[in-house]
């Protein structure tokens, strides 16, 4: 069976620089990868890159076995790969329901079983699908943005910082959803994170990024947290 | 009065179906689309080819939405689609094409002024007062065409896409849309718009190679102080044209036809987000 997705020897960057030099990595079915690391370090980029907002200069991306290096974003999307960017990350100005219904593919109308489903994480949602997104509080912001990446159950989940700036019930919160999905459907999950101690309580195993490059990884157990701290610390 | 609230009423449900169509093109694709008053005279002459042909002339808007639709769709595909990501070299090749349009035409057509006939004639009492039937038809064409857009936009799939594109490309994108597939029905719609107006209109204004030019400089104003809301789109139209429609009945039509580009400078200067809001 092949990897949900397959980091291959990527290269990418803005202009002359280059933020992510040779990067190797790739999710099973099922399994929960977590990508820490500093700031500036190149996490972010390395989700946009497999997503296809940013070309990939050398390497290839592929998921489910499929090459997808050189696809656009919306075609990525469409096998069933679910994005849940760091900023701007939702419309503002539609309402909760209109934020969810753009995750449908197209042809598809029926949401209401996902919603179901995502209201025993995320009461709210079920009751203010009317109300205009932007007048969410933070928390519920995050919170709609989880519940839009896996109202389709996507086989792929990328996810980059959702608990920033969260209070620890909350983050509590996002975390059972995560492993509730992964028990009930199989989801893969890249998890770009900054709270070091939510990303290995969810995750399986770990990478660090560190100038672009794996600087470490290794299965979350009980050594990881002081071995990332060792690189974060740095 | 009533006359000239009828008067104020059907310029700005014209002015408004125009600048309607750039401001979906300018809201989806970020680009003001200079071509869009040449659409309009390719509707005016489709009009005229229409009714020379033998057609009713109920058939010239119709007529006019198709072609400037299929025109729109191929101008999309050709010229504004490689300029992508060098939005500023697409608005320039559209200002190109808007000479091309209006010399293409000159050449089919000539330089002469003409004149297509009106599927309804004279005045019928309306409010109290003998009123154009055919300003009337057109305010209700207007009316309704404003109706379907905000249907279109608000009740279905492709109107919240087109939504989610104007507000952030690339998270639409992230979530599977395809923003090259919205952006090319929202030009080829945009550009059957301003050729449905410009059949609109062929029964109160003669048909010239030139007669895009004023209606672009006003929907561009329009646009500019309105962003990419329909709703203020509307009231802009409403105000605007309604200042432009009282400055020439009360003032001089020389003036009242350079009103709405003076009055929205003077708006953006005071308040540079215009009928937007924020």
């Amino acid at each position: 069976m092949s990897a949900a997705l397959d980091i291959d020897g990527v290269t990418a960057g803005y202009g002359e620089s280059m933020v992510l030099r040779d990067v190797r990595l790739s999710v099973a079915p099922g399994e929960v990868v977590a990508v820490l690391g500093k700031n500036g370090m190149g996490k972010t980029t390395l989700l946009k890159t497999v997503m296809g907002f940013l070309p990939a200069r050398a390497g290839r991306v592929r998921i489910a076995g499929a090459d997808v290096t050189g696809t656009p974003p919306h075609r990525r999307a469409a096998r069933a790969v679910a994005y849940g960017p760091q900023d701007r990350a939702i419309f503002q100005e539609l309402t909760v329901g209109e934020n969810l219904r753009l995750a449908l593919p197209r042809g598809v109308r029926d949401m209401q079983a996902g919603i179901e489903r995502l209201a025993a994480f995320f009461p709210f949602l079920a009751s203010r699908q009317r109300q205009r997104a932007g007048t969410l509080s933070g928390g519920e912001q995050k919170m709609l943005i989880m519940a839009r990446a896996l109202l389709t159950r996507p086989r792929l989940l990328l996810i980059d910082e959702i608990t920033e700036g969260l209070q620890p019930s909350v983050i509590t919160r996002l975390g059972e959803v995560v492993r509730a999905e992964r028990a009930a459907s199989g989801i893969a999950v890249l998890l770009v994170e900054q709270n070091v101690g939510f990303a290995l309580s969810v995750a399986d195993r770990y990478a660090v990024l560190a100038r672009g490059e794996i600087a470490d990884e290794g299965p979350a157990d009980a050594d990881a947290a002081a071995r990332v701290a060792a690189h974060l610390s740095v | 009065m009533i006359g000239l609230l009828l008067d104020v009423a059907t310029t700005a449900a014209i002015l408004f179906v125009v600048a309607a169509g750039l401001l979906i093109t300018f809201g989806v694709l970020k680009i003001i689309n200079f071509a869009h008053g040449g659409f309009l005279t390719v509707g005016g002459y489709a009009a005229l080819v229409v009714t020379q042909a033998g057609g009713s002339p109920w058939l010239a808007a119709p007529a006019a939405f198709v072609a400037g639709v299929v025109l729109g769709a191929a101008v999309e595909r050709v010229i504004v689609r490689p300029l992508y990501s060098r939005p500023l070299d697409a608005i320039l090749a559209t200002w190109g094409l808007g000479i091309v349009i209006v010399q293409l035409i000159t050449l089919a057509f000539g330089r002469g002024t003409n004149f297509v006939p009106s599927p309804v004639s004279g005045a019928v009492a309306a409010f109290g007062t003998d009123y154009s039937a055919w300003r009337l038809i057109m305010l209700v064409v207007a009316v309704l065409l404003a109706a379907a857009l905000a249907a279109l936009l608000q009740g279905t799939r492709l109107g919240l896409e087109a939504r989610a594109v104007i507000m952030n490309e690339e998270l639409a994108q992230g979530l599977g849309i395809d923003s090259t597939r919205v952006r090319f029905v929202t030009f080829a719609l945009g550009a059957g718009l301003a050729a449905f107006a410009g059949a609109l209109i062929t029964p109160l204004l003669s048909v010239d190679p030139l007669m895009g030019v004023p209606w672009l400089l006003n929907a561009f104003m329009l646009v500019l102080v309105s962003g990419t809301s329909l709703a203020s789109l509307g009231l802009a139209s409403l105000l605007l044209g309604g200042a432009q429609v009282v400055i020439s009945t009360y003032g001089n039509p020389v003036l009242g036809a350079l009103s709405i580009v003076v009055l929205a400078a003077v708006l953006l200067r005071i308040r540079p987000a215009g009928f937007a809001r924020g």
